[in-house]
């Protein structure tokens, strides 16, 4: 096992790249717009749009809880597992009945494991619609892994497991980024690297609207956060500070003023890049108008929001002179160790609503087979309850939709519904089939990454069979 | 660690002047962990001549020793932000005249002031139609008066750099009486910052917010029918609140076995087996009354009583009582130590705590947040070492004696050295909580109501994306760890954990925010009165007002390039002692927001 080599290879092709971007002055500007960078060789951008958007869920999402077993064989050992009585349901198992509307149905010659048939969370019925309407598909068991693992391997430690598993912070780094926290390159960086040359502007290549998280952060690409109302300006250097012109001028010179020390240049770094692309943003923004509503039917809808600006954002395409796009959006709530009946069923019925807005905005713009949306999350989470929630786990189901998507099946090997099978490493905590590396290279190679650069942007795919899960077509 | 090269000339001397050793009661000392004591008093000492003896002796100078005293407005100014939270003319005058460890120790002597008791005062705890009861919005209020009001400062700045530890959130807490549970757990870290960190932990895992946060409120051991004991607080007792996951070297530097990697401090089954030991415990419902709800007579509110006693793993004191409880009798072995089957609650919590309390990790990873909180990002391993030792002997032989680790933080060469003031990465981002709280400390802020109805300042696109007590979750606002990608933080192998908070939306915010603030627009703030006496008194002599304002907020630090863009601004209006007191009140808030916006008030060094 030459658990280094994928690392080196995607150090050489990025020492390569650098050497490109040294002849440029290597500055990652907006001003610059830094087009045409020889990265087109290595990436196939064309002349349409493509995004791909990032729904992280943090705190770790309870998988078993947004796709439940519905065959009555499953559904027994699920509901014995996890404090059901019968088809009734019970501790932290749907009643059988309540599954009905939302059973995802196996297109012909699909047979996953031990027979099983899932349902969405009763709180899902918009996202079973995108199932059914091929535009929604299940991945089953994706984690972090730094080369294929058996349970034999992980008892005896023969492989390398991911360090720091079923640690929070760790885990959204390591989802993110492929490295625990204080890393500083994530695999949407890393794609965004290499897209940013096909982007007149690329300070937009990569966008949050959901805070600092390394997922957006690359070599060179930078995270560009825009708040759920669009850009923010500081309002006494466009306005004057209580009424003075001048005093405004000397709040926009400290803002930006280039010090020496280290933090104050990265933080004047922020504000002048914030002040310069404002306006700019506003503009682009401004006339966009989008009939798809994202306003909740009841209280209030952090993730929709965020969404609906990312929608904006892509609706601004031309004027933002953007043709390849990253973004991340998030939501928070999901370390469901107690209560999680009402807490995760609340979290499902946001997460449904929002991206099934999300995916008729993109049909609304025309751009549906464009853009390709895609959850992630800390971990998995134990099959074992722990009365009324449910413990940290490592492997979990997650969701990949849009138009492009082939959806309206399932990808990868569906975890049998035990406490102690080889495909877990006890309480239900699932060892990945599926690695974050072979979920992102099938996404970067749909978005136009070359198969040579893979390795730069999932630094462990060549310990893995597979570089495509099949569930988007790969550029030509 | 190499006696020989850690312990300096007056250490020995300390040591061979008879300082006790002493081990406490029930507190096991690890001989490995006793070389550094009193590196603190060598540190604090070592810069500015000779000193008090350092925190080794809790701050009693010796007869006819020198105390080091600041030599500068400035430097007493730079003091007083990195162990309080705002400075004035007084204190500056009175740290000056007696000198840093003598005016700590003043400090840090003053009484807490009860949360929980002021809710009460201000009619938070009454039962009526306002329903307190079920809201957050009164810990909002107790934690901006104990950070902008009368309380203590050394001591609030202490429990805010705690509260970002050991951290609990409002939005976590559901229970009835949620402010009052949070005010209680104020108090807890306020009570215990100059006390023990093993009676902090204690208190601080059998406070019922931090019971219902990480699950340990209504925890109950496995049934044998596939029911497990939750694992939540096991895991972050360990990663979060003592140990870490990484073996650490006494310096805080993390200990690399083969291959270079490092070495985890525990597995998942640590965590399964830690998890029994916080299983059983409930709400203690002695004491607790209830009366009719105010809204409707046939239900009822029960009286605060319980969300301010610690969880009990006695059922019979549960408000359903019972027989037995719910405590996991099997054997529960983990990082080494075996609490035997059959052991209680009371039992097995304390050789628990005691295992994690005692790990060599715990004094070096305590201290690098602490120092990370209140001085610099970035300390060199040294400083942290010099801070842990005193965490594993405060000189007397009492190992997690925090007045003294806090005292060791302050006093230390590192915080107090003169230099630092111009280094290129000494330091750290002033968080945002601590600029609202200084702003108003610093202009003589009242409550109009009494009640300092001040609100939430979390929202990231309008006001400080930071607000006291209610992080997104039990790993703070930021990271310690944090790296911004692509920076000069970055390029320096640093870290800067407050800058996980800025981005182009969230700096615009805080300054937007910051400027309705200064001048009384906005609505978060608009129960506090700020008279800015002093400056109005000023405001015609802009360069004056500059120089207390610079004083003040840096501590002398502003740039002659901030100074002339800020006079710039200033000087465009005209301002005369015969002007009228809105036009004088408009060039102080003026220079006030510009001075908070400069790059050395936002960096705190």
């Amino acid at each position: 096992m030459h658990i280094g080599q994928a690392n080196e290879l995607s150090r050489r092709a990025f020492l390569r790249r650098s050497s490109q971007v040294a002849m440029m002055g290597g500055a990652t500007s907006y001003a610059l717009g830094l087009a045409g960078l020889g990265e087109a060789a290595a990436f196939s951008a064309g002349t349409d749009y493509k995004a791909l958007v990032c729904v992280f869920l943090y705190g770790g999402n309870d998988h078993n809880s947004m796709l439940i077993p519905f065959d009555a064989a499953n559904y027994a050992r699920y509901a014995a597992i996890r404090g059901g009585t019968g088809d009734a349901g019970g501790g932290l198992t749907p009643a059988r009945a309540d599954l009905a509307a939302t059973a995802l149905a196996l297109p012909a010659g699909q047979v996953l494991t031990d027979n099983i048939q899932y349902a969405l969370s009763p709180a899902m019925p918009r996202l079973k619609a995108l199932y059914d309407a091929r535009a929604l598909a299940p991945v089953l068991n994706v984690g972090p892994l730094l080369a294929p693992m058996t349970r034999a391997q992980y008892d005896s430690q023969s492989v390398p497991r991911p360090p720091k598993l079923f640690s929070h912070n760790d885990q959204q780094s390591t989802w993110q980024a492929y490295s625990p926290e204080g890393a500083t390159v994530g695999a949407g960086g890393r794609i965004g690297d290499l897209a940013m040359s096909s982007n007149p502007n690329a300070l937009f290549t990569c966008m949050s609207a959901t805070g600092n998280a390394v997922f957006l952060s690359g070599q060179r690409a930078l995270s560009y956060q825009i708040s759920p109302s669009g850009a923010i300006a500081v309002n006494g250097v466009k306005s004057g500070v209580y009424g003075s012109r001048a005093a405004g001028d000397a709040l926009r010179a400290l803002l930006t003023q280039t010090g020496t020390h280290m933090l104050a240049i990265d933080h004047a770094a922020i504000a002048k890049r914030s002040i310069e692309a404002e306006a700019f943003v506003t503009a682009a923004l401004q006339p966009v108008s989008l009939a798809t509503s994202f306003r909740p039917p009841t209280g209030t809808n952090s993730l929709a929001n965020q969404l609906q600006v990312v929608a904006r954002v892509i609706a601004a395409r031309a004027a933002m002179g953007t043709r390849r796009q990253v973004f991340m959006v998030s939501m928070g709530g999901y370390d469901t160790h107690d209560a999680q009946v009402v807490n995760h069923t609340r979290l499902m019925g946001q997460l449904d609503f929002a991206l099934d807005a999300f995916y008729r905005a993109t049909v609304e713009m025309g751009v549906a087979d464009k853009v390709t949306t895609f959850t992630a999350s800390d971990f998995g989470r134990t099959l074992a309850s722990n009365g009324d929630g449910t413990d940290h786990g490592w492997g979990a189901n997650h969701l990949v939709m849009g138009g492009a998507v082939g959806g309206g099946r399932f990808y990868g090997i569906a975890p049998a519904v035990a406490l102690n099978t080889p495909d877990q490493v006890g309480s239900g905590r699932l060892l990945p089939t599926i690695s974050v590396d072979q979920h992102m290279a099938t996404m970067g190679r749909w978005f136009g990454v070359a198969p040579s650069e893979l390795a730069g942007i999932a630094p462990n795919i060549g310990r893995f069979a597979s570089a495509d899960l099949g569930f988007l077509p790969p550029v030509a | 660690m190499d006696e020989a090269t850690t312990i300096e000339g007056p250490v020995r001397e300390a040591r061979e002047q008879g300082e006790p050793h002493g081990t406490p009661q029930g507190t096991p000392f690890p001989s490995h962990l006793s070389v550094p004591l009193l590196a603190l008093g060598v540190a604090a000492c070592g810069g500015g001549g000779s000193g008090s003896g350092g925190g080794a002796t809790g701050g009693v100078a010796a007869p006819g020793v020198q105390v080091r005293k600041p030599q500068s407005d400035a430097e007493a100014a730079r003091f007083l932000l990195q162990t309080g939270i705002a400075a004035s003319t007084e204190e500056i005058a009175d740290l000056k005249s007696e000198g840093f460890a003598p005016w700590l120790d003043r400090q840090m002597a003053a009484a807490p002031s009860s949360a929980v008791a002021w809710l009460a005062a201000r009619g938070f705890t009454q039962i009526d139609t306002n329903r307190w009861f079920d809201r957050t919005e009164p810990g909002d209020y107790m934690v901006w008066n104990q950070l902008m009001g009368g309380a203590p400062e050394v001591r609030a700045r202490a429990a805010l750099a705690l509260s970002e530890f050991f951290v609990v959130s409002l939005d976590g807490v559901d229970f009835r009486w949620k402010s009052q549970g949070m005010a209680r757990y104020w108090d807890i870290l306020s009570e215990n910052a100059f006390g023990n960190y093993r009676t902090l932990l204690e208190a601080v895992t059998l406070n019922p917010a931090m019971g219902q946060w990480l699950n340990t409120l209504g925890n109950r051991r496995a049934d044998g029918k596939g029911r497990v004991p939750d694992e939540n607080y096991a895991r972050e007792v360990m990663q979060l609140f003592t140990i870490g996951l990484y073996e650490l070297n006494a310096d805080g530097t993390v200990r690399t076995g083969a291959g270079g990697q490092g070495i985890e401090t525990y597995g998942n089954t640590d965590v399964q087996e830690l998890a029994k030991v916080f299983t059983g415990y409930d709400f203690d419902w002695t004491g607790t009354t209830t009366t009719p709800d105010p809204n409707n007579a046939s239900w009822t509110i029960e009286s605060v009583d319980f969300a301010l006693k610690p969880m009990t793993a006695d059922s019979t004191r549960w408000r359903y009582p019972r027989a037995t409880g719910y405590h996991s009798a099997e054997a529960k072995a983990f990082l080494g130590t075996t609490i035997p089957a059959g052991t209680g609650p009371a039992e097995s919590l304390k050789q628990a705590l005691d295992t994690l309390f005692n790990h060599p990790n715990t004094g070096p990873f305590f201290a690098r947040q602490m120092i990370q909180r209140l001085v610099t990002s970035n300390p060199a391993p040294g400083y942290v070492q010099r801070v842990a030792a005193v965490f594993a002997n405060n000189g007397r032989g009492v190992r997690g004696d925090l007045g003294a680790v806090f005292r060791a933080i302050w006093l230390d060469d590192e915080a107090l050295a003169a230099a630092n003031v111009t280094s290129n990465s000494f330091g750290k981002l002033r968080e945002p909580i601590l600029r609202l709280a200084q702003w108003a400390r610093s202009f003589g802020a009242t409550s109009k109501s009494g009640n300092w109805t001040v609100a939430d300042t979390r929202d990231p696109a309008s006001r400080l994306s930071q607000s006291p007590l209610r992080a997104p979750s039990v790993f703070n606002f930021f990271r310690p760890g944090y790296v911004p990608a692509a920076s000069s933080t970055s390029a320096s192998g640093m870290v800067a954990p407050e800058l996980q908070l800025v981005n182009e939306s969230t700096a615009p915010a805080y300054v937007n925010f910051i400027q309705r603030v200064i001048a009384g627009q906005e609505w978060v703030t608009n129960d506090l009165a700020v008279p800015y006496a002093q400056e109005l008194a000023m405001a015609h002599d802009a360069g004056r007002l500059l120089d207390r304002l610079d004083l003040l907020m840096t501590g002398g630090q502003l740039s002659t390039e901030s100074r002339t863009a800020i006079r710039g601004g200033l000087d465009a209006s005209v301002v005369s002692e015969a002007s009228d007191s809105a036009t004088k009140l408009r060039r102080v808030q003026t220079a006030v927001l510009l001075v908070m916006a400069a790059p050395q008030y936002l960096l705190q060094r």
